[in-house]
């Protein structure tokens, strides 16, 4: 088992060693394939550990990394049902996702160092999932931000795509922040940074220092998965390759800010306001970027936006008490999210790199197999009946309305407004992209090789059925993931709700998304109805919608600008005025006393005599002065 | 009694002192050279004397490795002065500044 | 006070009244002078102090070949002229000399052996001699091969005529 754990995490991190060493001297087929085998190597072996290790939580010590007096990190494994879940759901779409990149990435020269940042993200990403101790899944936590920087500025010679890493990366920073004085508390509450240990003993916390490592670890999640306040990165962010933007913007690195509050659950559960205030930023966030994702043009900013929406709804549950709705939201929300991002990048590249929808149109004709994937993608993000996204979303909104506190029935109607607004774009992208009638923008499609097709169908099948792990027993189902979950501590198995309510939610929830289908049918679909006229190409981009409610453009003059006009002051007063003028000035001080000791070297002989006969005498003197005072 | 042994190192020493401000004050460098000489047998003095005192002849023959090395030091330096004032016209030691800071 | 004090006193203070008109002499054929005539004095006191060798080698080394080059060199070169004197430049260096006077006398006068007294004693030549081959021979061959190396060298800086000052400048 030891073996097993140690390869699932080694394999990926020889793959990135052997890009960053070889890749570039060797060819570009053994570097694509060394880049596959090892992810899949990784997959094979998540999957024996997820066979083997059934049910079960047990640590495994790999090596002490730092230990000093008591402060001991332990590159420790925790595995227990949520942790191989996870780095079964990470190794199985990043092993798609890298094939998928082989087509996708084709024409890039710079394939090996692609190759090695992915690699290397999945690396960081497992240890995330498997981490015992905090500081080492922090390791993890700035591997993966780090991968995400290299990644979105990976053509680098684009000053706006380097600059959108740069933001990624300080934003997040903001999080990893509150991340780091959360392992600081818990070193000081726990003396240990042990994540069993944490969770064993988040009993005897008071309430006030409960709710602020709840809060802190909020906070860090915050900044990982681009919640409320700190979404503004996340669209930004789709300046990378398409491929990066399906796995780290989508599958997996955003959702490790759930994962760690899923992780430390006992430690946020003790809070009943830290529970909330997950929940609200949730619920906030997702009703937030659903609205924004209905304003943006450009199909991999929907996407993104769709992203931070979804994350959101893991947040509401999470915040509601429900890990396993939560995590089965995540799951499928991978495969769905990470199955439409690859869809969009066949699209774009497609379109000679046209991202902007309303240029599209009619694609179903020219790519019939990537519009039925689409469509796989589109009905499980919206949440129809009776898919898989369907069933997640029933079970978060369950978990949502099984809550007692009486502030959750109103996260409850944000919630069931943003399934509503959820199907709504995800329909617009959809008619806009595949049905509506052609765009004159649309000419010379180029076909798309059978490399990136080829694995969204296991993905897109995974996306239609993952919601059936989660499928209540009300309707017949096994429930089988929250029974999978139930050792996970702080899981609960059945939502306490009566069979009426949720049949109501069920159906409440379904017409909401058909409605939505309706309505974006109405206004973006192939024939035009009640003398609505679709969307055109021409029309300008603006409008508080696609300026995702102006949140951006908030911070750039409320907190950018005013840093910028501060930094400048820094810059020219306080720095070049006076930091350094004052070295200046310090430094001529040296050449004037210089020459004050110029003269002792006259180059003359007699000069050189004196001093000797001084030095001389000075050490006469000295031996009398010394003498008589007897030392 | 001839003296005390003070009395011998007090005028070696006067010797040697007023040799060194010979070296120091001058500036022509055959008196450098003198003054170094005179140094040079302030020293012989005082190693004399010593051999005295303790009935030992190192001190003398120290003296006669003094005097040797007097010799040598004479001959090359006289020949520097030779050299340095072919090519300056000067003995004066002030007129070599080339080290100059 | 013995006859033998009487003789030390007088020549001592012959060395440094003699010493003391070299050094200041302005003209430096007057300087050589009086200093051969402190080496005279020197050689007596050696002679006093029970060193008959060293007496006869001062005045042969010293005061005949030494100062003899030394004269050579000031007829053959300058004719004994060094121009005007500066009397400045005696004020440091004879302020040190005090300095240093004063120092070395207490350090003297504070030592309990100081006076001892130097009882009047002889090295015959013949034993100095024995003594110096028997334990001395090797540093003898070395100051020998010193002496030897000094020949070479201002026989090179004699032969050699070298660059001028005005050559040196232009080259740098």
């Amino acid at each position: 088992m030891k073996a097993i754990l140690a390869l699932i995490l080694l394999l990926p991190l020889c793959g990135a060693l052997f890009q960053a060493l070889l890749g570039r001297a060797a060819s570009r087929r053994p570097a694509e394939i060394a880049a596959c085998a090892a992810i899949a190597g990784s997959f094979v072996c998540a999957l024996a550990a997820f066979i083997l290790g059934w049910e079960q939580s047990f640590t495994l010590e790999f090596f002490r990394w730092i230990a000093v007096d008591n402060f001991v990190i332990a590159a420790d494994v925790f595995f227990n049902p949520l942790s191989s879940l996870m780095a079964l759901m990470v190794t199985f779409v990043s092993g798609l996702i890298h094939v998928y990149s082989v087509g996708y990435m084709r024409e890039d020269p710079d394939y090996s160092r692609y190759f090695c940042y992915l690699n290397l993200f999945v690396f960081s990403m497992l240890v995330i999932a498997f981490a015992d101790n905090v500081v080492f899944l922090f390791v993890g936590w700035e591997g993966v931000g780090f991968c995400s920087y290299a990644l979105i500025g990976f053509w680098y010679s684009d000053e706006e795509k380097a600059s959108a890493g740069k933001k990624a990366f300080l934003l997040t920073r903001i999080g990893d922040v509150g991340f780091g004085v959360a392992i600081g508390l818990f070193f000081v509450q726990f003396s240990s940074t042990s994540i069993t240990v944490i969770n064993a003993n988040a009993g005897q916390l008071t309430a006030a220092m409960a709710t602020a490592m709840g809060l802190l670890l909020l906070w860090s999640a915050v900044g990982k998965s681009a919640q409320l306040p700190l979404t503004v990165w996340l669209p930004d962010a789709m300046a990378g390759p398409t491929p990066v933007s399906a796995l780290i913007h989508a599958a997996t690195m955003v959702t490790a800010g759930v994962y760690l509050l899923m992780r430390l659950y006992p430690v946020v559960a003790l809070s009943p306001d830290a529970m909330t205030a997950v929940a609200a930023v949730g619920v906030v966030t997702a009703l937030y970027a659903a609205l924004s994702a209905l304003g943006q043009r450009d199909i991999k900013k929907v996407l993104a936006y769709s992203t931070i929406s979804q994350l959101g709804y893991m947040f509401l549950a999470l915040g509601a008490g429900d890990i396993s709705g939560s995590m089965g939201f995540l799951l499928s929300h991978a495969f769905y999210k990470s199955l439409l991002f690859l869809c969009a990048g066949c699209v774009i590249q497609a379109l000679h790199e046209q991202g902007d929808i309303y240029a599209m149109g009619g694609l179903r004709r020219f790519m019939p197999g990537v519009f039925w994937l689409f469509l796989a993608g589109a009905v499980s993000l919206a949440a129809l009946p009776p898919f898989g996204g369907f069933l997640n979303k029933d079970r978060v909104l369950a978990a949502v309305f099984g809550n007692p506190d009486p502030v959750f029935r109103v996260f409850f109607i944000g919630a069931l407004a943003a399934t509503f607004l959820t199907s709504l774009y995800a329909f617009r992208l959809f008619f806009c992209v595949f049905l509506r009638p052609q765009a004159e923008t649309v000419h010379d499609v180029r076909p798309v090789p059978g490399i990136m097709t080829g694995p969204l169908w296991p993905l897109a099948l995974l996306a239609l059925s993952a919601g059936f792990l989660n499928f209540a027993p009300e309707w017949g189902g096994g429930a089988w993931l929250p029974r999978f979950l139930e050792t996970v501590q702080g899981s609960v198995a059945h939502i306490g709700i009566p069979r009426e309510s949720e049949r109501m939610i069920a159906a409440v929830d379904a017409l909401l998304a058909l409605t939505a289908v309706l309505l974006a049918f109405v206004l973006y679909g192939p024939v035009r109805l009640f003398g609505v006229r679709g969307p055109d190409a021409r029309q300008p981009a603006r409008g508080g919608l696609f300026s995702a409610l102006y949140l951006d453009s908030f911070y750039r003059s409320f907190i950018a600008r005013p840093f910028e006009v501060l930094a400048n002051i820094l810059w020219h007063v306080a720095d070049e005025k006076g930091v350094d003028r004052g070295i200046i000035r310090s430094a001529e001080i040296f050449p004037n006393l210089a020459a004050g000791i110029r003269f002792w070297t006259t180059g003359k002989l007699s000069t050189y005599l004196g001093m000797l006969f001084l030095g001389f005498v000075a050490l006469l003197v000295g031996l009398t002065v010394t003498f008589y005072l007897g030392l | 009694m001839i003296a005390t042994m003070n009395e011998v190192l007090i005028l070696s020493g006067l010797v040697f002192i007023l040799g060194a401000v010979c070296a120091a004050a001058r500036r022509n460098l055959i008196m450098i050279l003198v003054g170094v000489e005179i140094m040079l047998n302030a020293a012989g003095i005082a190693l004399v004397g010593a051999s005295l005192r303790w009935a030992v002849l190192d001190g003398q023959v120290f003296v006669i490795f003094i005097m040797a090395f007097a010799a040598a030091e004479v001959s090359v330096g006289l020949a520097l002065i030779v050299f340095s004032q072919r090519r300056t016209k000067s003995v004066n030691a002030d007129s070599f500044s080339l080290l100059r800071g | 006070m013995t006859a033998l004090r009487m003789v030390f006193y007088l020549l001592a203070i012959l060395i440094v009244a003699s010493t003391a008109m070299a050094i200041t002499r302005k003209n430096l054929v007057h300087a050589v002078l009086y200093l051969v005539q402190s080496f005279f004095a020197t050689a007596a006191l050696f002679y006093l102090l029970g060193a008959p060798v060293l007496a006869a080698l001062e005045i042969i080394i010293y005061a005949g070949a030494i100062m003899v080059l030394f004269l050579f060199i000031i007829m053959t070169l300058i004719g004994g002229y060094t121009g005007s004197r500066n009397h400045r430049q005696w004020i440091f260096p004879s302020l040190l000399g005090l300095a240093s006077i004063v120092s070395a006398g207490v350090l003297l006068f504070s030592s309990p052996a100081s006076e001892t007294g130097l009882i009047a004693a002889t090295a015959s030549p013949a034993s100095f001699g024995r003594y110096l081959f028997d334990k001395y021979w090797l540093p003898i061959e070395i100051v020998s091969l010193l002496l030897f190396v000094a020949l070479v060298g201002a026989l090179y800086l004699g032969t050699h005529k070298g660059k001028s000052v005005a050559q040196i400048e232009v080259e740098q």
